[in-house]
């Protein structure tokens, strides 16, 4: 406020205030303590103002100057998430700048085409450098779904490569409906989940938030139905129903086809999100593995299912999930993927871990006997350079417990 | 210690005008129970209907309030031709009612409540009420209520006030404050600032008195219109709602006549006439030596609070109270009878009665006969479903149906796992069925429209019907579907086709559906059935 009159009037806004406040304190002290607080020279005003209360202009006065605080700090622009330098893990391997495309800096051989490098990094995005002796993928196999899971993380070099003290960790299992429990498999094995909170808060993760958005059923229901919600409780983790005001629209820079979507802005701003699907059958991808299972992170979500491979693909390419395990422990062959038929469930007892998305559901592929190639979100992940379909190419570590 | 003051601590009578002397308790001391008990059943009644608007899957307490509804319990029974013993607290208030009058009205009624504290009336006091002998229409709004239910017709209860305070609390106000508290989050959610705060805010509300899911009523623009001329009747004279038109009020009216506790003047009354300018039933007076008619009287006690020489007393009296000019008349009645008859006959033979809308879906194991005569139109069903996909028919099932459950698949399907619709139906016309029951209940039939399905239609690929069709053994399969395109080129995708023997019209496909508009696949009542 640079003209004379509006000084006045905030003048007059800041006298008033004080009336205000020095007639609370009028009425609280009139048939108590005797004191007077005020003697200035605007008193008067203040007794007119005490016994009018509140009159409509003032009222609609304050109103404009509440309406217009609120209008600038809501235009005030967003902290972006800089793209500040990734937090190198304790790798022997350097990260090579701020590029998130390729999943390993390693020089382990992939063939992917880099994206374009002005994509900015958010938190989520920051890549892991495979350290020294770890696996680029584990698999363990075991009939403990929890054992299982811990091998295959330490297979990869343990949760201590992928969370700092202090990490605000989001884990993303698949709860995808309310419908059926675990042993149907179509949600993700709850003992799988349970293990990954302990170890990230283990690790010295300050928080760690479970979620996901059902399309059949309330978040509660499945949360319920899916039995995660008391093993990730007992496992000292929180359940988090995702509430609609958190959808944002966000721009995907890297995305061929979706260009920006409503997304889950706390999975984006996260330290760290690690995906946890399960193995099954699906229609039209043909298997719901880690990609697809990113398509909780947002909203509207019929609406992607043309071009959906490239659709998930550009979803990945926002979202990068730094640490992907795949829950093979039951694996749904048909009927997906709601499921609700055990002569369709499978007893695989398979986990599979590794920080490259894109290579864990090549992998998993080859547990319903087909390649990764023939599951189009894989083939459009590993063309944007999101990850490695190239088996062949990779260190995996195979443990059976 | 004053006279008076004596008096009232020995809870001592005065003499009545007529001379007659008795032991009667002195009102003034229930005034101020009067106004606790009727903010805490608005608050008991309030806290049903958003416990049972939540949507998640909790018994259903919201029509633990219907079941104290006599004329929603009578007419029911009398349309439905059975006993429903759910009812039985509506017995026990007809009881009250034989010995304490109106006291529902004046003490319990949820929307007596809201007129007492919320309706504007400006008037009153200014303006002479208008003639009383219009408080008859509400015993004509009864019988006709009463008679339509014996035709086996409930429309009228869509008026019953219970049902408006339900349909109006969970289906207009819950979800528009749904909306607002929304929008105002997802504007505030952009300052980075208020997140924290908002996200306590938003955690607390939600699943307690918010929906993460937001509702979509149709018709909820009639539900304001009834509300908010409920309320803005008020204008006319206070509670002008109960004292004109109320149907569950004149039942309360009629057996309030012969009840056991009535209002008195004695002989201290100095004809101020303060009782009969305050009183909101407006049914004091003055030529009558400012006695009431204790159907009209609510035991509002609001006499007593401003009668300078504590004049008014309450006290027993058996004898039924007549000889008031609006009391209802055989004509009445039997002009009742005549228009009930019209009435049903004229609802009847609407086109909906001959030829059913096709996408008239009911819930869950509901047949439409019985339903139609059996649904109050309470609401209680729209506003427990979780998906928000029951709604209330407007012009589907005819003005007969009006205010009647349909799922509209689009705005909400019918949840594989819930039954919830079924456990608040205060009546049965939604049968109670467990969840493997349900499934045996198909609510209609899935069909694909191929002008509009995409790979049908050579757009692509698409299938989310049958990924979202949640059957173990899915009714929805995917057929390869060549399509040529002008160049002479065969593109080949995958379309799908429901297998009716197996679909249950859940309609989670049509709500699902991606093309824009109606759906691609649409439930439809079974043709074949």
């Amino acid at each position: 406020m640079c003209c004379p009159r509006g000084r006045q009037a905030a003048r007059r806004q800041v006298t008033l205030a004080f009336g205000r406040m020095s007639c609370a304190f009028d009425s609280m002290t009139r048939s108590g303590v005797k004191f007077r607080l005020l003697q200035s020279d605007y008193s008067d005003r203040v007794k007119g103002y005490c016994m009018k209360r509140v009159t409509r202009r003032l009222f609609l006065r304050g109103v404009i100057v509440l309406g217009t605080g609120a209008a600038l700090a809501a235009c005030a622009p967003a902290p972006t998430l800089e793209p500040g330098p990734p937090a190198s893990p304790t790798g022997v391997a350097g990260v090579s700048g701020a590029r998130p495309a390729s999943p390993s800096p390693q020089p382990v051989a992939t063939s992917t085409p880099s994206v374009p490098s002005a994509t900015p990094l958010t938190k989520a995005q920051t890549p892991s450098a495979v350290p020294a002796g770890a696996a680029y993928l584990a698999v363990a196999r075991g009939t403990s779904p929890a054992e299982i899971t811990m091998r295959a993380i330490a297979g990869i070099g343990g949760m201590e490569r992928f969370v700092k003290k202090g990490y605000d960790v989001i884990v993303k299992p698949n709860i995808c409906n309310a419908n059926h429990g675990p042993e149907y498999a179509s949600t993700t094995n709850p003992e799988v989940v349970a293990t990954l909170v302990r170890l990230a808060l283990g690790a010295g993760a300050k928080r760690v938030r479970v979620m996901d958005y059902p399309f059949s059923g309330s978040a509660q229901a499945a949360y319920a139905r899916s039995g995660i919600e008391e093993a990730v409780k007992a496992a000292g983790g929180e359940m988090e129903v995702m509430a609609p005001m958190k959808f944002v629209e966000t721009a995907i820079p890297a995305g061929l086809d979706l260009k920006s979507w409503r997304f889950y802005q706390p999975i984006l701003e996260a330290d760290l999100v690690i995906n946890v699907p399960i193995a099954k059958d699906h229609g039209l991808a043909r298997l719901t593995l880690g990609g697809k299972n990113l398509m909780g992170t947002i909203e509207n979500r019929p609406a992607i299912h043309r071009n959906l491979g490239q659709r998930i693909a550009d979803i990945t390419s926002l979202v990068r999930p730094q640490l992907t395990v795949v829950d093979a422990v039951r694996i749904l062959v048909a009927n997906g993927p709601t499921g609700g038929n055990l002569d369709d469930v499978r007893e695989t007892n398979t986990v599979i871990a590794s920080h490259d998305i894109v290579a864990a559901d090549a992998y998993a592929t080859t547990l319903f006997g087909l390649r990764p190639e023939d599951i189009s979100y894989i083939v459009a992940s590993a063309k944007m350079g999101l990850g490695t379909m190239d088996l062949s190419s990779i260190r995996i570590e195979e443990l059976n417990v | 210690m004053s006279e008076d003051t004596r008096k009232r601590l020995k809870g001592e009578g005065g003499r009545m005008k007529d001379g007659k002397s008795t032991f009667i308790p002195n009102p003034s001391s229930f005034i101020l129970p009067h106004r606790v008990v009727q903010g805490l059943a608005l608050a008991l009644f309030l806290g049903l209907a958003v416990y049972s608007w939540r949507g998640l899957r909790a018994p259903a307490p919201a029509s633990t309030l219907l079941h104290l509804d006599p004329l929603a319990g009578l007419a029911a029974m009398l349309a439905a031709r059975r006993w429903l013993v759910a009812f039985i607290p509506a017995l026990v208030l007809v009881i009250g009612g034989l010995f304490l009058g109106r006291f529902w009205c004046g003490w319990l009624c949820p929307l007596g409540a809201l007129l007492d504290w919320l309706s504007p009336h400006p008037l009153a006091g200014r303006k002479p009420d208008p003639s009383s002998r219009w408080r008859g229409v509400k015993y004509s709004l009864l019988f006709l209520t009463l008679f339509a239910a014996l035709w086996g017709n409930l429309t009228l209860l869509f008026l019953d006030p219970l049902t408006i305070f339900l349909r109006s609390v969970g289906a207009l106000l819950l979800p528009a404050l749904n909306w607002l508290i929304t929008q105002a989050e997802v504007g505030l959610y952009r300052v980075t600032l208020l997140r924290g705060a908002l996200e306590t805010i938003d955690t607390a509300l939600r699943g307690a008195l918010l929906s993460y899911k937001q509702p979509y009523y149709g018709g909820i623009a009639l539900f304001a219109l009834v509300l908010g001329g409920v309320l803005a009747f008020g204008l006319v004279a206070r509670r002008a709602w109960c004292r004109y038109l109320c149907p569950l009020g004149g039942l309360f009216a009629l057996i309030s006549k012969a009840s056991w506790l009535k209002r008195r003047v004695t002989e201290d009354c100095v004809s101020c006439g303060a009782c009969a300018r305050k009183c909101p039933m407006g049914t004091i007076d003055d030529r009558k030596g400012y006695a009431s008619d204790s159907g009209e009287c609510t035991l509002c006690l609001d006499c007593a609070s401003v009668c300078p020489k504590d004049a008014i007393r309450f006290g027993p009296d058996w004898r039924v109270d007549r000889g008031w000019a609006y009391d209802p008349s055989r004509r009445q009645v039997l002009g009742a009878l005549g228009a009930s008859l019209a009435g049903v006959a004229l609802l009847k033979l609407g086109p909906r009665a001959h030829h059913p809308y096709p996408y008239r879906l009911r819930p869950p194991g509901a047949k439409e006969e019985t339903l139609l005569s059996a649904c109050i139109r309470c609401g209680a069903c729209l506003t427990i479903c979780p998906t928000h996909g029951l709604q209330p028919s407007l012009a589907q099932s005819g003005l007969e149906g009006l205010g009647t459950p349909i799922l509209v698949p689009r705005l909400g399907h019918c949840e594989y796992s819930c039954t919830a619709c079924g456990q608040a139906c205060p009546t049965g016309a939604i049968p109670r069925l467990t969840q493997p029951e349900k499934l045996l209940h198909p609510i209609g039939k899935a069909y694909v429209d191929p002008k509009i399905c995409i790979p049908w239609s050579g757009r692509g690929d698409c299938i989310v019907c049958e990924e979202m069709c949640p059957l173990p053994e899915k009714a929805i399969f995917l057929r390869e579907a060549p399509f040529t395109d002008n160049h002479g080129e065969t593109h080949t995708f995958l379309a799908p086709v429901v297998l009716h023997e197996r679909c249950i019209g859940c309609g989670l496909c049509e709500s699902k559906c991606p093309v824009n508009g109606e759906a691609a696949i649409r439930v439809m009542v079974d043709p074949m059935s």
